[in-house]
């Protein structure tokens, strides 16, 4: 078995209406994921997807359960506004979960590189993708991507 | 939908250069790849590499004038040195996507800014090769947006 996508997604995400100035209108998370899910399913990924506001739980989340899958697709959402603790604790459950060989990309729903400061998340050089700015679609790319690399594992 | 896939210096080499980064498909295959299905479904998805700046911003300048809808761009290591393309880019008014085939958030330092970002719809990078086939695929689904 080699088709267990984890979707996670981080602080801020359970309300999604502060993201239609960036041209993602009446975009939700249930829709978000609606979508996600017949792109799994269409693909063969049986899917689990989650949101959690807070910080500290989606890390334990992550360190605890990612070894029930098999890949990770990841919205960190604010997590450049946090400290840099925090960050520390990202790499090092990224770095854990790349080890393990394990596909690994970042979603952003907008092109957060249009609004300054936002960073991606830090990992080993080859390990972790990035797609921003696809709206929804961010998500259905990284999904195609990570089933392409599970297939090809 | 008519695609530019403009590729910046080196990525003619690819295949050959640093494969452990960039993966063992040529340019020439990943072309051969993204066209065979496109050009099935009457898309038009043209690929172009060129290790000179000026060419790559005129391409652009042309992507404008032909109404072209869709810019992919891999503008390699003029990502973190061109101003020219960030203004060319800017007064394109298709989709753009921004692709790299590793993530260069992840490399040096000297490859952490680019000029390119903030000028683009999209950024997608470090899914290997098979990112090209991944966001055209994308774009081909996408409305015809009007420029």
């Amino acid at each position: 078995m080699n088709n267990r996508l984890l979707i996670i997604n981080g602080p801020g995400l359970s309300d999604l209406s502060n993201y239609n100035e960036t041209g993602y209108d009446d975009l939700t998370l249930d829709a978000v994921q609606q979508k996600c899910s017949e792109t799994c399913e269409g693909l063969g990924l049986e899917m689990d997807f989650r949101q959690n506001d807070n910080e500290s739980e989606l890390l334990s989340v992550l360190i605890e359960d990612i070894d029930n899958f098999d890949a990770l697709i990841i919205n960190p959402a604010g997590h450049s506004q946090a400290s840099s603790i925090g960050l520390d604790m990202y790499s090092t459950v990224i770095n854990k979960i790349t080890n393990q060989g394990k596909p690994v990309v970042e979603v952003r729903i907008e092109n957060i590189f249009k609004q300054g400061n936002n960073k991606p998340l830090q990992g080993p050089e080859s390990g972790v993708g990035f797609v921003g700015g696809l709206g929804m679609h961010s998500y259905v790319l990284a999904i195609k991507a990570i089933n392409k690399k599970l297939s090809n594992n | 939908m008519n695609i530019y896939v403009i590729n910046g210096p080196n990525i003619n080499l690819l295949g050959t250069r640093e494969t452990e980064i960039y993966g063992k498909d040529t340019l020439e295959s990943i072309t051969k790849d993204c066209q065979e299905q496109a050009f099935k479904d009457g898309h038009d998805v043209k690929f172009m590499q060129s290790n000179y700046e000026g060419e790559i911003v005129e391409w652009i300048q042309n992507a404008i004038t032909e109404k072209i809808d869709a810019i992919v761009i891999n503008a390699a290591a003029y990502t973190h040195t061109s101003i020219a393309i960030h203004d060319a880019l800017k007064s394109y008014s298709g989709y753009k996507v921004e692709l790299h085939i590793s993530n260069p958030h992840l490399r040096e330092s000297f490859r952490h800014v680019s000029y390119i970002s903030s000028v683009v719809d999209a950024v997608v990078a470090g899914l290997g090769p098979d990112g090209y086939s991944h966001v055209i695929d994308l774009l081909l689904d996408l409305p015809i947006k009007v420029n």
